[in-house]
């Protein structure tokens, strides 16, 4: 963030004698792209801390008082939030962050969903989420366009910070992009034609071309030797994550989402992962490490246990720095 | 054209009915639309409740608990039959829930309660959404919020039935009348619900209308209520509310002194209940509710203030007053032992006030009766439980002391788009 910029900001409001704009996220991960954008001119806060499942947070008195003077409410949507989320906004009684009203933003509306169930949905495929996973904050090129909607927003609510946030929403995508490409090949290239390739399948290509692959840097040239790997997570949680750095998700220790391991289960998973060459058990911190430590034992592989939002552990302190960490958890030691 | 449009109109069709998700079928229908699509149908929901109960009581404890000293007698619903556990299966009521936003202004939500013998009304609500200064406004048929019990439908509840004294103090279906209620958040740094409500009067044990000669009739609403909730801001997995209520309405009683079958004296005056709550929580964010702890507790006072106003027997007493004075509370806590396993314990104890006055002069006072519970249950998904209660208790009957040991099985799930639940 523009150090300067986020304190023009403060003063202009302090000057204009305009309140900051309260922001209130479910998560801590959009917590942390909603700060980065709004700078200075909004007060950020998450009600799940990062080292709670969002999942199966309960609704609290205290997350009334918060949705209660929000001027923005910012969820991931999907139905992820839906255990609290409906109780919390009828408790709150603030018309102005009703989903359908200006200051409620489902970010699921702008980032690319995988996952969404083709054939009939039912209960008994476990906590499935018929319009599509929800760990979609893990993709980086998510990011890119959350922090876009999220300044959009911002911009319509408030018009004098139009101009701030976008340039800090601008810096965000700057910043993002050369953590994932590294800077020499941003700045040689650009970040949207970088996305663009990424998209349109061209990128893995244009990265092996011999004139490119000494500019290449960041997470994308960490994790390069991990393409074509793959791994079995404890949730379906990794799976944009997985999809963008080239690596396959060949399932999950939750024989079905949302029902805990069974050893019926992890002994079917036991031989898909050594069919398929599985060195990482990859989790979440919250997850018990028991059936990811007996299956690594089996295959010869290794536990990976990493925060998947923002906080979740000490290092994970923004949206960058979570993606560094689990980038390195990944990499190291391999 | 035409029929593109109608494979379009068939596969939103078959989605909504069947919840199939569409995008194979007509990859043309954005996602955006799909997704206003379901905003409009309201969320529909179905929750069967079925449990098992047993005890070794001489006529069991459902006709038990209605011969409790001091708190009457049972008073027939009208229908003829009785509630309270049954000896062997029991179906509590199906509840079919239909809930969905109306417009910007109001939210509505309707709960059909079916069960062998009858289908009833059980809620059915607006509620206003847009009120500025943090109120909120909400008619129809409801469940008063007092306290913690109250407002809880059975399936939220942690033990298989209503704490004792709420079961003697108010029936079986608690407080769910028809009526208004204006609730106001408070713009407080600390958590600072406040609400009133006023119902027309329709509760058989508290808040009975009968409008027949020789009682008067008497115009509603016939019942108000009022409380306050209150709760620090505590940040992490803490979380602590406290409760004050109170209830004001007209009562009228009508009794068979003689046992000759057909009422003799009647009664009208005003009732009334006071107490409070409190309840912490402890979310422990680990898979499948391990560790999570609540404790709750209430205590509920209730005095009755009741006008002889006609006595086929002794027409001398007509205009002479009965009192009643009864109180009780519970201690509960609830544990998760582990991934979907929870434990919990439950105390309570009714009638530590236990006295009558009765229009003759005669004061009457009553024993004390009490209940310890102890429940495992086993929640396999959000939509789905299975749970093992016995209770031992000592209740202080008209007929005595009597002791009963009960045993519940209960199995139920939810389908269908289900709430979130409150706080």
């Amino acid at each position: 963030m523009n150090g300067r910029l986020g304190l023009a900001v403060v003063l202009g409001a302090l000057a204009s004698g305009a309140a900051p704009l309260r922001i209130v996220t479910t998560t801590s991960d959009l917590a942390a792209i909603a700060s980065a954008v709004a700078g200075g001119g909004a007060e950020t806060h998450s009600l799940c801390s990062g080292r709670e499942d969002p999942h199966v947070l309960q609704a609290r008195p205290g997350m009334i008082l918060r949705a209660r003077d929000a001027d923005l409410w910012i969820r991931v949507g999907l139905e992820l939030e839906i255990g609290w989320e409906p109780a919390v906004l009828d408790g709150a009684r603030n018309a102005r962050i009703r989903p359908g009203a200006r200051g409620h933003l489902d970010l699921s509306e702008v980032a690319l969903i995988l996952d969404v169930p083709e054939g009939p949905v039912t209960r008994a495929m476990g906590d499935v989420h018929p319009m599509g996973n929800p760990h979609y904050w893990l993709d980086p090129l998510n990011g890119r366009r959350m922090a876009a909607a999220i300044a959009e927003r911002i911009a319509e609510l408030r018009p004098d910070l139009a101009d701030a946030v976008r340039a800090n929403a601008a810096a965000f995508q700057r910043a993002l992009d050369e953590r994932m490409f590294g800077p020499r090949m941003v700045e040689a290239v650009g970040g949207d034609a970088l996305w663009s390739r990424a998209l349109d399948g061209t990128l893995d290509a244009f990265l092996d071309e011999p004139s490119q692959r000494d500019k290449l840097g960041g997470w994308v040239a960490a994790m390069r030797p991990w393409r074509g790997a793959a791994i079995v997570t404890y949730h379906r949680s990794w799976i944009y994550f997985a999809r963008r750095f080239g690596i396959s998700v060949i399932g999950e220790l939750e024989p079905k989402p949302g029902v805990p391991p069974t050893a019926a289960h992890l002994a079917a998973l036991e031989e898909r992962a050594r069919a398929a060459g599985v060195r990482i058990v990859l989790q979440e911190p919250f997850y018990s490490p028991k059936a990811a430590r007996r299956l690594a034992e089996r295959i010869g592989g290794r536990v990976v246990t990493v925060a998947g939002s923002v906080g979740g552990e000490r290092e994970a302190t923004d949206y960058l720095a979570l993606l560094d960490l689990i980038v390195r958890r990944i990499t190291e030691g391999a | 054209m035409r029929t593109a449009h109608w494979v379009t109109i068939l596969t939103l069709a078959s989605m909504v009915l069947g919840g199939r998700a569409v995008r194979s079928q007509a990859p043309s229908v954005p996602a955006a639309f799909r997704r206003s699509l379901q905003a409009f149908n309201p969320d529909v929901s179905a929750i069967v409740d079925l449990y098992y109960h047993a005890d070794d009581s001489r006529e069991g404890v459902g006709h038990l608990l209605e011969e409790i000293a001091g708190f009457g007698h049972a008073h027939d619903d009208g229908d003829g039959h009785r509630h309270g556990p049954e000896e062997g299966f029991n179906l509590r009521h199906v509840e079919l829930y239909v809930s969905a936003d109306v417009d910007p202004y109001f939210k509505g939500s309707a709960i059909a309660a079916v069960d062998v013998h009858e289908a009833e009304l059980e809620t059915a609500e607006i509620e206003t959404t847009a009120l500025p200064w943090g109120l909120k406004l909400r008619g129809g048929k409801f469940y008063s919020d007092f306290g913690r019990i109250n407002p809880q439908h059975s399936h939220q509840w942690d033990f298989v039935d209503r704490p004792l004294i709420h079961r003697l103090a108010l029936g079986d279906h608690g407080l769910n009348d028809i009526g208004l209620q204006l609730t106001w958040l408070a713009p407080t740094p600390f958590y600072l619900l406040a609400g009133v409500e006023a119902f027309q009067g329709d509760n058989e044990a508290m808040f009975a209308h009968r409008g027949e000669q020789p009682l008067p009739s008497r115009e509603g609403p016939r019942v108000g209520v009022g409380w306050l909730k209150a709760g620090p801001s505590l940040e992490g997995p803490h979380a602590l509310q406290f409760g004050v209520f109170g209830a004001v309405g007209r009562h009228q009683e009508e009794h068979d002194g003689d046992g000759d079958g057909e009422p003799d004296h009647w009664l009208d005056g005003e009732n009334a209940f006071w107490g409070g709550d409190l309840v912490y929580k402890y979310d422990a964010s680990r898979p499948n509710g391990e560790g999570d702890f609540v404790a709750q507790a209430e205590y509920f006072r209730r005095r009755k203030d009741l006008d002889l106003v006609a006595h086929d027997l002794r027409p001398d007493l007509v205009g002479r007053v009965r009192t009643d004075e009864q109180d009780g509370y519970y201690v509960q806590a609830v544990y998760g032992v582990a991934p979907r396993w929870r434990l919990g314990a439950r105390w309570e104890q009714a009638g530590l006030i236990n006295e009558s006055e009765l229009p003759n002069g005669a004061r009457e006072s009553f024993g004390v009766s009490h209940r310890a519970s102890l429940m495992v249950d086993f929640t396999p998904s959000e939509f789905s439980r299975i749970r093992l209660q016995v209770a031992r208790g000592s209740y202080a009957t008209e007929e005595g002391r009597e002791e009963a040991f009960e045993v519940w099985a209960q199995w139920m799930i939810s389908i269908g788009a289900h709430g979130a639940h409150k706080f």
